[in-house]
């Protein structure tokens, strides 16, 4: 990390504060347009480490930022295929089947004979089936949700930034991380400077 | 200048060639007529000259009336629920589904004609057994002893009573919409849209009530010893099935004849696919299921009739032919997102469940409950003896029928449509519903 910003006086000299690292730059925009554009700017550029941040979901972003289609579908559907499976081998186990391990393991479940039905009914199976389905489904969403977005996290260094709070009322954001490759502090503040944003800030870890 | 842009690029948009029906719409109009003329008097002779009897052809006539209305009706729900949640996605496909729904406003000649004739001819009883529960004593007596107890509801005068309220319910909120919608595309007033939004509450209720009760009246009836609480969702599920089916195969069809290009995009056929499938597929399968799983839990026998005759015979394949045509395949093919978004894959979907939604519509007519049923000793034995009954899917009765009410409701759809914009012009929330996109 070139950007590592080290202050030379010894802790003991009491220095104010500890300064971190570079995180990244950040730059402040006043309308969604210009954060599109400037997203556009910045994908061409080639950065990788890079991020928007915006009040509410911004149309076109993901395109502008080049972002591929999220896996996120197909585990939930492959989620809830386990959960129907699941569901079903749990009642067909529990219910209808019953063997030995080499003949000294009698391993039977809860063969429940009702209303002259066979023990290996479907449509009994199938409330249950649909609910694990549901269950798996949903949860994985959630969950595969927050793991593919890092989350969660306790904390994030764009959270220090008091220009930052605006994210949530009217301003927008796009940030720079200093890991990108091709990051240099003097280069891409004035790439930023030149998307005519609000203002551009230098953001510590 | 990107404002202009936008501008320009607008009003091409919304330029009358786009959306609008072309001139030449009048001879697709009177060539669907001609079509829908011919096919019923080609039905009629058909069942005349092959000796169909009345109850066939009665019954031939309520698979083929509960298909088309089914398309109005779901036209009508998806109507009345824009104006219920002020929706703005769905402006530019609303226009659509009001055609679709105003045709309520003649179709109770469908339902009316052929009552009428049955009751004027005496044969009334044969397609709605409890109508002649004389009959009904000799030939099914345990049935006619549960009958018998219903006849405060099943009886002629009431049920006459009823049909009548339910079509004059629809006809007037099929054509209020209709007129409301069209009167905004002139006069460009807010006040449309308000009084639409002031009735749609009610609407909604009186839709559900006589959807509800006319399934049970004109279906569920032709089995009256027979009883499903769920009756009238299952044929809200199916209204919905073929009106998103046929409103896809409408909007595609448009699109691909050059109209409404740049108005409805991939992201409302998406969300019309969404529609599809999760009411026409998935809540269908859910209600379905939810309504045999009951029944075969149970195990009474006055209700598990209605199912055994599903499974004998030809019906067995039609009913597994549903669980998978109906339901699983159409399932995987609509699930993700790319097929609803691509006009092809939608509109092969679409009208592969049109034609699954006519299927099911004929499984729930059609069948007749086994004669042997009551003395049967086994499963089995009975399963044999109806091993050769047939669903008669073939008959050209079915198709003729079809091909006469399709052609006078696609006729009288397009008629209705020639004469306004496919889209309601002036709707406040057009610009919304023209800009909407799904994340």
């Amino acid at each position: 990390m070139s950007t590592l910003v080290t202050d030379p006086r010894p802790l003991s000299e009491g220095r104010p504060q500890e300064r971190g690292r570079l995180y990244g730059l950040m730059a402040e925009f006043a309308t969604p347009g210009e954060l599109l554009r400037a997203a556009d700017t910045v994908r061409k550029e080639g950065f990788r480490w890079w991020d928007c941040h915006s009040p509410f979901p911004v149309h076109g972003l993901d395109k502008a930022m080049g972002i591929s289609p999220t896996i996120l579908p197909v585990a939930v559907f492959g989620a809830a295929a386990t959960g129907a499976l699941v569901g079903f081998l749990l009642q067909a186990f529990t219910n209808s089947w019953s063997f030995t391990i080499w003949a000294i393991v009698w391993v039977t479940g809860y063969p429940y004979l009702i209303s002259g039905k066979p023990l290996l009914s479907m449509p009994a199976f199938i409330p249950v089936m649909f609910e694990l389905t549901i269950l798996l489904a949903a949860t994985s969403t959630v969950f595969l949700m927050l793991l593919f977005n890092g989350l969660p996290r306790l904390h994030h260094p764009l959270l220090k930034s008091d220009r930052f709070r605006r994210v949530t009322d009217d301003r927008f954001f796009l940030v720079i991380e200093a890991r990108d490759p091709k990051f240099s502090r003097a280069r891409t503040e004035s790439l930023l400077r030149s998307l005519h944003p609000v203002a551009v800030e230098a953001v510590e870890d | 200048m990107a404002h202009a842009a936008r501008k320009a690029d607008l009003s091409s948009t919304l330029a009358d060639a786009n959306i609008r029906l072309d001139g030449g719409v009048e001879s697709i109009v009177r060539n669907a007529w001609i079509v829908g003329g011919v096919g019923i008097v080609a039905a009629l002779a058909w069942a005349f000259l092959s000796g169909s009897g009345a109850e066939r052809i009665g019954r031939v006539w309520i698979v083929t009336y509960s298909f088309v209305l089914s398309i109005a009706l779901g036209g009508l729900f998806f109507t009345i629920v824009q104006h219920l949640t002020r929706a703005g996605w769905s402006v530019v496909v609303r226009r659509i589904a009001e055609a679709y729904a105003a045709n309520l406003r003649w179709m109770w000649l469908l339902f009316a004609v052929p009552v009428l004739l049955l009751l004027v001819t005496g044969k009334f009883g044969y397609v709605f057994p409890w109508a002649d529960l004389a009959h009904m004593r000799e030939v099914h007596p345990d049935e006619a002893t549960l009958v018998e107890k219903k006849t405060a509801y099943l009886n002629v005068p009431f049920f006459l009573l009823r049909s009548t309220a339910y079509l004059a319910i629809w006809a007037a909120l099929g054509w209020f919409f209709w007129r409301r919608s069209t009167e905004q595309d002139a006069d460009g007033g807010i006040a449309a849209t308000e009084r639409m939004q002031r009735w749609a509450p009610a609407g909604i209720i009186l839709f559900g009530l006589s959807t509800t009760f006319a399934a049970f009246d004109w279906i569920m009836s032709l089995n009256p010893a027979w009883f499903s609480t769920i009756f009238g969702v299952y044929f809200f599920a199916a209204s919905c099935t073929s009106a998103f089916a046929a409103m896809i195969v409408a909007l595609v069809l448009l699109e691909r004849r050059g109209k409404l290009v740049g108005v409805v995009t991939a992201e409302h056929f998406q969300d019309l696919g969404k529609l599809l499938f999760a009411f026409g597929i998935v809540f269908w399968a859910y209600i379905a299921f939810s309504q045999y799983m009951l029944i075969w839990y149970s195990n009474q026998p006055e209700t598990t009739g209605w199912y055994i005759a599903r499974q004998m015979g030809g019906w067995k394949w039609l009913s597994i032919a549903l669980l998978f045509g109906h339901f699983v395949i159409p399932f995987l093919l609509l699930v993700s997102k790319h097929p609803k978004r691509y006009t092809t894959t939608l509109l092969f979907v679409a009208a592969w469940m049109l034609v699954f939604s006519w299927l099911d519509l004929y499984w729930l007519v059609m069948p007749q409950i086994p004669e042997g049923l009551a003395t049967a000793t086994s499963y089995r034995a009975l399963a044999e003896e109806n091993a050769g009954v047939s669903t008669r899917l073939a008959d050209p009765l079915n198709w003729l029928a079809l091909l006469g009410f399709v052609g006078l409701f696609v006729g009288s759809t397009l008629r209705t449509l020639a004469g306004h914009a496919l889209i309601p012009v002036r709707d406040p929330r057009l610009a919304e519903s023209l800009a909407f996109e799904n994340m």
